[in-house]
């Protein structure tokens, strides 16, 4: 499927901001699911670029505006090629006790165990008790049923969480939006052992309704033996698809903040975040010589 | 009269002045200062006592303690009688701590690169890639000259046989060469000829080689711009950001003095913005750059990490190089070393437990009234426990902790610090001592022969911070052996 | 004995910092502010305890005035229901409300130095602590009890400790002329204040002019410009009112004068903004030339058909703008403004 993904943030401030720092990862990733044929980043003022990879492999874009500014604009458009859920490989049957045993889950180490919006609280460890109840599975089947857990459980509701709200806040509320799903079924997987990322992209919602929320999507991946990671998205109950476009990944939002930045000036602002997924046309071919 | 002590009492600790328990058997390299004490009343010993004290003061030569509603400054309290180390020791010494930082910066470079240690299994890939200073942020990025830990002071103590062992290793922003040169300073006001007879080598060039190693990782510049950056006036340790700025000749400055500009980074002058080239920065990574690392710091420069990255500037030391210093990654060193050099470790580490280890942890949890807990990340003496000084209360507080967290905790044998000869109550008596020597990694790693020796002054203690009751002495390292 | 070498000053040392330049600048405003205050009320205290026939509404207006003239009018009236030599000496004196109180002076003036403690040598720092600490142990009532006269004489002499002590422990280097600027700058608009109480004191009347109340009035006012012995030896007959306006304003020899601080002033400023041309590249040495000109050139009689206080709002509107330009040009670092993070939450439905 070929998507077109237009994200644009804008910053409104009470007053002059300047000195402005910031960095995003907005760059959608290149792996066996999608393909990124084309991206670009706008920025109102204009500012220089800079990019680096980061530890997992993201893209990471850096800025400056040190001039007075009352007004921040930050577009990034892509044109990407996902691969439909047919054409990849089936994610195998795994024991959990070959994950435990697996030669690579020593390196994992990192998506098993605590992290700043993920705090392994005992909470989390009994939530996935609950969700486990009937006895556990193999290594999918136990990340797919504490996704669906998520979405029976927890409500959907914009602005009852914010940014900073961490999985164990979430438990307590038993309702967020879908950074907070993602958080929390990140502490269930990790509370049970299984190494489990965050994920940071966008939906193409083909059912959407027009006064529907578009915005930056959020789900997990966990790490499947023999398969390698494995997408599920709990706010939707259901496998990362090809409508899902992913632009990176990390241990909880913390590493994966599609915008990030400090400035000087008006601690007053206002943010508004427009997201559009199309449908688009493929590429035309460019012929090589 | 005299100040030696007839009735010094060495007790049953490796004293640095007499061997044996009979004040007597003074060691060689000690006996021409025995002779001078020998022969030096005690009220003339108090005026010199005195007069450097209040040098101290003059200079405001302090430091200001946390946890004090006073909230305030202090002198580092200083005794007169120097520890004093003979050529065939410091030569040891000097050749296990080049050794020690030699391989500390190969790990520090393959864990940001290859991580050749975690595939290999030298190193638990779970203890590095959980660690909290571990900067996964600077994966992949090549620091200047490819060194990561510029300036090091690691704390060596000496065990009952007069070993020397490696207490622990300071990577991050390790303090006290000041002192160690104020130190100095004073005992050539109160001792002038001693000097001259001793044959003490000088520590006076730490300034310069300090900033020799600065200038080192801006090459290629014409007029490189050293600055030192601090957290400012509150910080416990500005006295010695002051006097290092000094000693060096460079300007020292605080977060808010820096700008960066297209991801260069600049002072703000009376004359306009200066370029900087190289920070020796005395702030922690966490509060260096509020857009990276912890948004709610005022105390750092927005946009100064992305300039390292740029390789607009040089930091010393490095960002990340807390994940060697850890102390657990500690217990691994020595394998470190045989593992990057192939060598046997010169200066031995102490005996170490770790409680992520099962067995390990299964030891601590039982003999913890017999053992040093220390959590990882706490620096200063906060967060340890001595086991066999501590209550039953203490000892169960502590238990529960590494229990419940065993990551972050380690168990040592308790070591015997050797005792040097320390003014007290009016007389000399036996004083726990460690030593804090400074390395440098400029052109080449080099020790500077002397060092921070810390004293507990308190009697029985084995603490030596200055934060706890710790006074300091100078430390005399010979050019030849007595 | 083998003394290493002292690294010697290397050239980038001698950068001022943006940060320091303001610190260095403040703390001497703020003495030599904390100063005229005290040399205000002092003066006007005596006053009124020289005429005790005058009459209430006259008192209040001579109160009303002296605030006036510091400039904080309402905040005083905010916090005080009526002006008397009590409210008026603890608004001025004490409150911290009062960011030209002289307690709030000293103190700020300490928070400067403090900032930069190294900076400056230990007797300058000492100096002004002691004079925060003398502060902090007085209060209203004490100063009334004990005598004004005292009080206020402790904090000018604090004062000249302090200035004496920077002119012989701190080096002539850039920090210098912040230092100096700042002070020069901040006599320059007191003596205009100093001169303004008169004018809102009472405008002479006709049956006034030249009275025994209106020879002590300017008096008063040379006497708080510590002017009064130099004024006799210069002109040496009686007082005059225009006599007394002129010295004050015109004097190219009286350190209180508005012409010698303004003569400083543009000499600090040429400095601090490196202007060596004969004309100025920068708006504030442009203004400072301008103003230097103009207490070179004018007379008394060209002022006081102005007005004498259309002349003085006016200079210290000039000397407002050239303080300003400077702080922004070389003095700038943003300690103020405040650091905010900005980032988005994901919340697709």
């Amino acid at each position: 499927m070929h998507l077109r993904v237009i994200h644009r943030t804008t910053f409104t401030y009470a007053g002059q901001a300047h000195d402005s720092f910031n960095e995003v990862r907005l760059r959608p990733v290149d792996d066996d699911a999608q393909r990124c044929h084309s991206f670009k980043l706008n920025l109102s003022p204009a500012a220089t670029t800079r990019e680096y990879t980061d530890f997992y492999g993201n893209t990471v874009h850096y800025f400056e505006v040190p001039a007075d500014h009352r007004k921040l604009v930050i577009e990034a458009a892509s044109n990407v090629e996902t691969t439909p859920l047919s054409a990849r490989p089936a994610i195998p049957r795994v024991e959990i006790s070959d994950l435990e045993r697996s030669a690579e889950r020593e390196m994992l180490a990192e998506f098993y165990t605590s992290s700043h919006y993920v705090p392994l609280d005992v909470e989390l460890w009994r939530e996935a008790q609950d969700a486990l109840a009937e006895g556990r599975s193999d290594v999918w089947g136990d990340v797919r049923r504490l996704g669906e857990h998520i979405y029976r459980r927890f409500a959907y509701r914009p602005k009852s969480t914010g940014v900073n709200t961490r999985a164990t806040d979430v438990l307590k509320l038993r309702m967020g939006v879908c950074q907070d799903f993602a958080h929390v079924h990140l502490g269930l997987c990790r509370s049970m052992g299984i190494p489990a990322r965050y994920v940071s992209g966008y939906f193409f919602n083909t059912t959407r309704r027009p006064r529907e929320i578009e915005a930056s999507h959020a789900w997990i991946e966990a790490y499947v033996p023999g398969y390698g990671w494995a997408a599920y998205d709990p706010t939707h109950e259901r496998v990362a698809d090809e409508r899902y476009v992913k632009i990176a990944t990390g241990r909880d939002y913390a590493d994966i903040r599609p915008v990030n930045g400090t400035y000087r000036g008006p601690p007053t602002r206002s943010l508004k975040v427009v997201v559009t997924v199309r449908e688009a046309p493929a590429p035309v071919a460019v012929a090589t010589a | 009269m005299s100040i030696l002590n007839p009735h010094y009492d060495s007790g049953a600790f490796f004293d640095e002045m007499f061997a044996g328990t009979e004040a007597a058997g003074t060691r060689p390299h000690y006996s021409r200062l025995a002779e001078r004490l020998g022969r030096l009343p005690e009220d003339e010993f108090n005026r010199r006592r005195a007069a450097v004290d209040s040098a101290f003061l003059r200079r405001g030569v302090t430091f200001t303690v946390y946890n004090d509603t006073q909230g305030t400054e202090r002198i580092f309290p200083f005794d007169l009688i120097p520890r004093i180390i003979p050529d065939h020791e410091w030569r040891r010494i000097e050749a296990g701590l080049i050794q020690r930082l030699h391989a500390l910066n190969l790990f520090l470079d393959d864990i940001y690169h290859g991580q050749k240690c975690l595939k290999d299994k030298i190193v638990p890939a779970a203890l590095i890639l959980g660690a909290k200073h571990f900067r996964r942020e600077f994966m992949n990025f090549s620091v200047p000259r490819g060194i990561y830990v510029h300036i090091c002071g690691s704390d060596l103590i000496r065990d009952h046989q007069g070993n020397y062992l490696v207490l622990e290793d300071n990577l991050r922003c390790p303090s006290g060469a000041s002192y160690m040169i104020e130190n100095r300073a004073a005992m050539r006001r109160a001792f002038p000829n001693l000097f001259q007879s001793y044959g003490v080598r000088p520590v006076e060039s730490y300034g310069d080689d300090l900033l020799k190693a600065m200038l080192h990782l801006a090459p290629g510049k014409d007029k490189p711009n050293v600055v030192l950056l601090t957290p400012g006036v509150f910080n416990s340790a500005y006295f010695e950001h002051c006097f290092l700025a000094r000693q060096m000749g460079i300007p020292i400055v605080e977060g808010r003095d820096l700008v960066v500009r297209d991801a260069h980074v600049y002072m703000r002058t009376t004359a306009g913005l200066v370029p900087v080239d190289v920070i020796y920065r005395r702030i922690d990574d966490d509060f260096l750059d509020p857009t990276v690392f912890r948004g709610d710091s005022m105390l750092g420069v927005p946009g100064l990490v992305n300039a390292y990255r740029a390789g607009h500037v040089a930091l010393a030391n490095s960002i990340g190089t807390g994940v060697a210093d850890d102390k657990v990654i500690y217990a691994y060193v020595p394998k470190l070393i045989k593992y990057y050099l192939g060598e046997e470790p010169l200066l031995p580490n102490v005996n170490t437990y770790l409680a992520s280890e099962p067995l390990d942890r299964k030891y601590i949890l039982e003999n913890i009234e017999k053992l040093v807990v220390k959590s990882a990340n706490e620096a200063g003496g906060y967060g340890m426990l001595i086991g066999p000084h501590s209550t039953k209360a203490e000892c169960e507080s502590f238990r529960a902790q590494v229990a419940a967290n065993p990551r972050n905790f380690i168990g040592q044998d308790p070591i015997q610090l050797s005792r040097s000869p320390t003014w007290c109550d009016g007389q000399l008596e036996g004083r726990h001592v460690d030593l804090r020597p400074y390395i440098l990694y400029g052109e080449k790693i080099t020790v500077t022969p002397g060092g921070l020796t810390r004293v507990a002054l308190r009697k029985g203690s084995l603490v030596v911070n200055s934060s706890q009751g710790g006074g300091s002495k100078d430390t005399w390292v010979l050019k030849g052996d007595e | 004995m083998s003394h290493a070498p002292q690294p010697a000053a290397r050239a980038q040392a001698t950068t001022m910092l943006s940060r320091v330049a303001h610190s260095l600048y403040w703390m001497s405003r703020f003495i030599e502010r904390a100063e005229n205050t005290a040399r205000l009320l002092e003066v006007n205290i005596q006053f009124i305890d020289d005429f005790e026939n005058v009459t209430a509404t006259q008192l209040d207006q001579h109160w009303q005035s002296l605030v006036l003239s510091t400039g904080d009018i309402e905040l005083f009236e905010k916090h005080y229901e009526v002006a008397d030599s009590r409210t008026v000496t603890e608004f001025l004196s004490f409150d911290l409300r009062n960011p030209s109180s002289i307690l709030a002076c000293v103190y700020a003036a300490r928070e400067n130095a403090r900032m930069i403690r190294d900076q400056i040598s230990a007797e300058m720092w000492e100096s002004i602590n002691e004079l925060h600490l003398f502060l902090k142990s007085r209060s209203t009532a004490a100063v009334w009890s004990d005598g004004p006269n005292e009080f206020f004489g402790s904090i000018k002499r604090a004062s000249h400790l302090f200035q004496g002590l920077t002119a012989s422990t701190y080096s002539r280097s850039e920090g210098w002329e912040f230092i100096e600027f700042g002070k020069f700058l901040e006599r320059a608009d007191q003596t205009t204040r100093i001169l303004d109480v008169k004018y809102h004191i009472l405008l002479p009347s006709a049956t006034d002019v030249g009275g025994a109340v209106d020879t002590a009035q300017w008096q008063a006012v040379l006497r708080s410009a510590s002017a009064l012995e130099a004024y006799r030896r210069y002109y040496v007959r009686e007082i005059l009112p225009w006599k007394a306006a002129e010295f004050l304003v015109f004097s190219d020899s009286f350190p209180r004068s508005l012409h010698f601080c303004v003569a400083q002033v543009d000499d600090y400023l040429r400095r601090i903004l490196g202007e060596s041309g004969t004309r100025p590249r920068t708006g504030a040495a442009r203004a400072s030339r301008r103003l230097l000109g103009d207490l070179q050139t004018l007379t008394i009689t060209d002022v006081l058909n102005q007005g004498l206080h259309e002349f003085l709002l006016e200079v210290q509107l000039a000397l407002e703008a050239i303080g300003q330009e400077v702080v922004e040009t070389t003095m700038f670092y943003p300690a103020e403004s405040s650091l905010s993070d900005q980032q988005q939450q994901q919340q697709q439905s």
